[in-house]
């Protein structure tokens, strides 16, 4: 992985951050995702964002340390003040209304420099403002930008044929950024296999039809299990997991509130650490799906779906298998963070 | 804005909406046996000068509630206020006991200071409206400021809300919670919420049943699940004296509307889906609820603070009340 060479500028705190390059055209809606992924800016507000003028560093921490670069539209390589192969991604944003000509041969002029640096790089291209057009024409003009951009890459040399270029349409209007950005995400995770097999075996033996793991607070899914991921159910449960960050602040009570964590009088056994769940039933009959929520470290939530049927019945077995599903996170967590400062 | 309150759509999809010919007539099935009638009156200048005139008895005859929607910016507030002061005239003739609403709509087109606009517009419309009680609300189909404008305009239709409030008290105090909300079911609009507790602790005050145990409360049974039997100790140091009336939990004033705004969001991501919601429960950091069916047409919403209870305890006392809450409301929508 590219993310080894750093070394000559390293930020303040000791830990090694994979970074994310955030590039694209003036006003193509790099700041916009960057502020609607990690900020829970709402979409509608994106529109009042004031251009980038420099370079911003935002770091994040989910699953791993992530830094996202939010370049100005008119970054070239010479002004972006590090080299391309310390960024273990580079994600350009190509407004979809606007003229590509421009945008692809300065998309082109970085993917290029960044691939002869480190071939292993990946490449990430957001053909963004999706929610301008209908859903043929969006289609047509995706297709139209995907096909454009690999024939000018063949014109400068059959070398990049196999260039690794991945297309995502995205708006901010709905959740194809959430779900383009997760995608993006799982190819920077090195322990993204581990993940993916303990939720595979959770789903077999606590008979989920689906498990994601989310990030709390961005909502991009980390990993999930090997069925497929159906859209639909991607943007419930991005909805689910939304509607109960917005629900905790709402009954907060400064009294009460504080003393649930730390509350147990001093004679009761000490209990054990406190991690929020909840559930959400659809269809009033058992024959329906419930939607299962369990925090599994602080910044990760394990979602299940699963017949209601089965969640009543055996919810002491599905929250015996949420405690090894979480004990086994934790420990990929630690040997992450381990080795990202140097402990090991 | 009445197909985001009754017909569960999305802010996004209100611009392909048409306009309203004439008046829409429109019978909303709430609360059971109350049924609303809803009569939506297109705004153009025609269809108003016929309400005005030829169609003045009919619409202004048996008016319940008059719920009249001004533009925050509008291009021409002068014939703005002169219908409406037509309009005010005409129900004080013909229903002189309605109660009138004015919304101050499309409140998210306003730059600045959105406070001291709303101010400035409630003066000038409390002027115009003369010696007609009126209560103005700001609103935006963007954010819950509908859904307080809304509740409140409902809650005056409900006969009986403050018994339903009364039993809610009670409910509240044998589930130990801190809240007991009731909604209504397609709107999710609040009819009524429990009273808070009087509590000089920020828990209710324990009672010495184990839980599984049950109380008869309100001729129903409800199971009471306590688990402390008594204070603890270390509570009672960082009790505030009741100082405003026992609030200790200083709960965010905007709660009810922002739930209902949730829940409908919540209900919409799921029919994308073609799943139904039906109950969500939650065991979140900063308190246990569990919003569940209540009657036929209603949804209950149960805030507890205490760490204690579990949301299994609540999901049978909603299961042991429901019966007595159908009889409370059938009586309420019935006399």
């Amino acid at each position: 992985m590219a993310s080894s060479s750093n070394g000559t500028k390293s930020p303040p705190t000791q830990v090694q951050r994979t970074k994310v390059l955030l590039l694209g055209q003036r006003r193509s809606g790099k700041t916009s995702i960057q502020q609607v992924l990690f900020n829970d800016v709402p979409p509608k507000q994106t529109f009042y964002l004031e251009p980038t003028a420099r370079i911003v560093k935002h770091v994040y921490d989910t699953v791993i340390p992530l830094e996202i670069w939010d370049c100005p539209g008119t970054t070239t390589i010479d002004t972006l003040g590090a080299p391309l192969a310390e960024f273990s991604s580079i994600i350009f944003v190509i407004d979809i209304q606007d003229s590509y000509q421009q945008p692809v041969a300065r998309m082109l002029d970085f993917f290029i420099a960044a691939y002869q640096e480190s071939p292993d790089i990946s490449l990430e291209v957001f053909v963004h403002k999706a929610e301008a057009f209908t859903e043929d024409y969006k289609l047509e003009n995706f297709r139209h930008i995907q096909q454009r951009v690999i024939d000018e890459l063949l014109d400068i040399s059959s070398d990049y044929e196999q260039m690794p270029l991945n297309f995502y349409l995205t708006s901010v209007y709905d959740h194809s950024t959430h779900e383009a950005f997760s995608r993006v995400l799982h190819k920077l995770i090195d322990s993204l296999p581990y993940l993916e097999d303990m939720l595979n075996v959770f789903c077999a033996n606590s008979q989920a039809s689906k498990a994601f793991l989310f990030d709390v607070k961005s909502r991009l899914y980390v990993a999930t299990d090997a069925s497929p991921v159906d859209a639909g159910t991607h943007n419930l449960c991005c909805d689910y997991l939304k509607t109960l960050n917005a629900f905790g602040p709402l009954y907060k009570s400064s009294s009460a509130s504080p003393l649930r964590l730390t509350a147990s009088s001093p004679s009761s056994p000490p209990k054990p650490t406190f991690y929020p769940s909840a559930a959400v039933t659809l269809a009033p009959s058992t024959q329906g799906t419930t939607l299962t929520y369990h925090l599994i470290t602080p910044q990760l939530a394990l979602l299940t779906l699963m017949q209601t049927a089965v969640f009543e019945d055996r919810r002491g077995l599905l929250e015996y298998n949420v405690v090894f599903f979480r004990e086994g996170v934790q420990e990929i967590s630690q040997v992450e963070t381990d080795a990202r400062t140097g402990t090991s | 804005m009445r197909s985001l309150i009754f017909s569960n759509n999305p802010a996004s999809l209100t611009s392909r909406l048409g306009a309203t010919i004439d008046v829409e007539q429109n019978h909303v099935r709430f609360l059971g046996d109350l049924i609303l009638n809803l009569w939506d009156c297109g705004g153009q200048d025609s269809f108003m000068d016929s309400y005005l005139s030829t169609q003045r008895s009919t619409i202004f005859q048996h008016v319940g509630v008059l719920i009249y929607v001004f533009e925050v910016e509008s291009r021409d507030m002068s014939k703005d206020l002169s219908y409406y002061r037509d309009c005010i005239d005409s129900l004080r003739k013909f229903s002189p006991t309605a109660n009138v609403f004015l919304l101050v709509h499309k409140m998210d087109l306003v730059a600045g200071d959105k406070g001291a606009q709303l101010e400035k517009k409630r003066r000038e419309l409390q002027h115009e409206s003369g010696e007609v009680g009126v209560t103005v609300f700001g609103t935006s189909i963007y954010d819950e400021s509908l859904y307080k404008a809304w509740s409140r305009i409902v809650h005056t239709i409900i006969p009986n809300a403050t018994i339903l409030s009364k039993h809610l008290t009670t409910f509240a105090e044998a589930c130990s919670a801190t809240e007991v909300i009731l909604f209504e079911r397609t709107t999710f609009l609040v009819i009524a919420t429990s009273n808070p507790v009087q509590a000089e602790s920020p828990f209710p005050p324990p009672r010495a049943i184990t839980s599984g145990s049950s109380t008869p409360t309100a001729s129903t049974a409800l199971a009471t699940s306590n688990g402390i039997s008594s204070p603890p100790s270390s509570l009672s140091g960082t009790v505030i004296p009741g100082a405003e009336g026992g609030d200790a939990h200083k709960l965010n004033a905007t709660r009810y509307e922002r739930t209902s705004e949730l829940v409908k969001a919540l209900k919409h991501s799921c029919s994308r889906v073609r799943e139904e919601f039906y109950a969500l429960e939650m065991e979140l950091p900063e308190f246990t609820a569990v919003l569940d069916e209540m009657t036929k047409n209603t949804y209950v919403l149960i805030i507890v603070h205490d760490p204690t209870i579990e949301t299994a305890a609540l999901k049978i006392n909603i299961r042991l009340a429901r019966q007595k809450f159908e009889e409370l409301q059938s009586d309420s929508v019935g006399s």
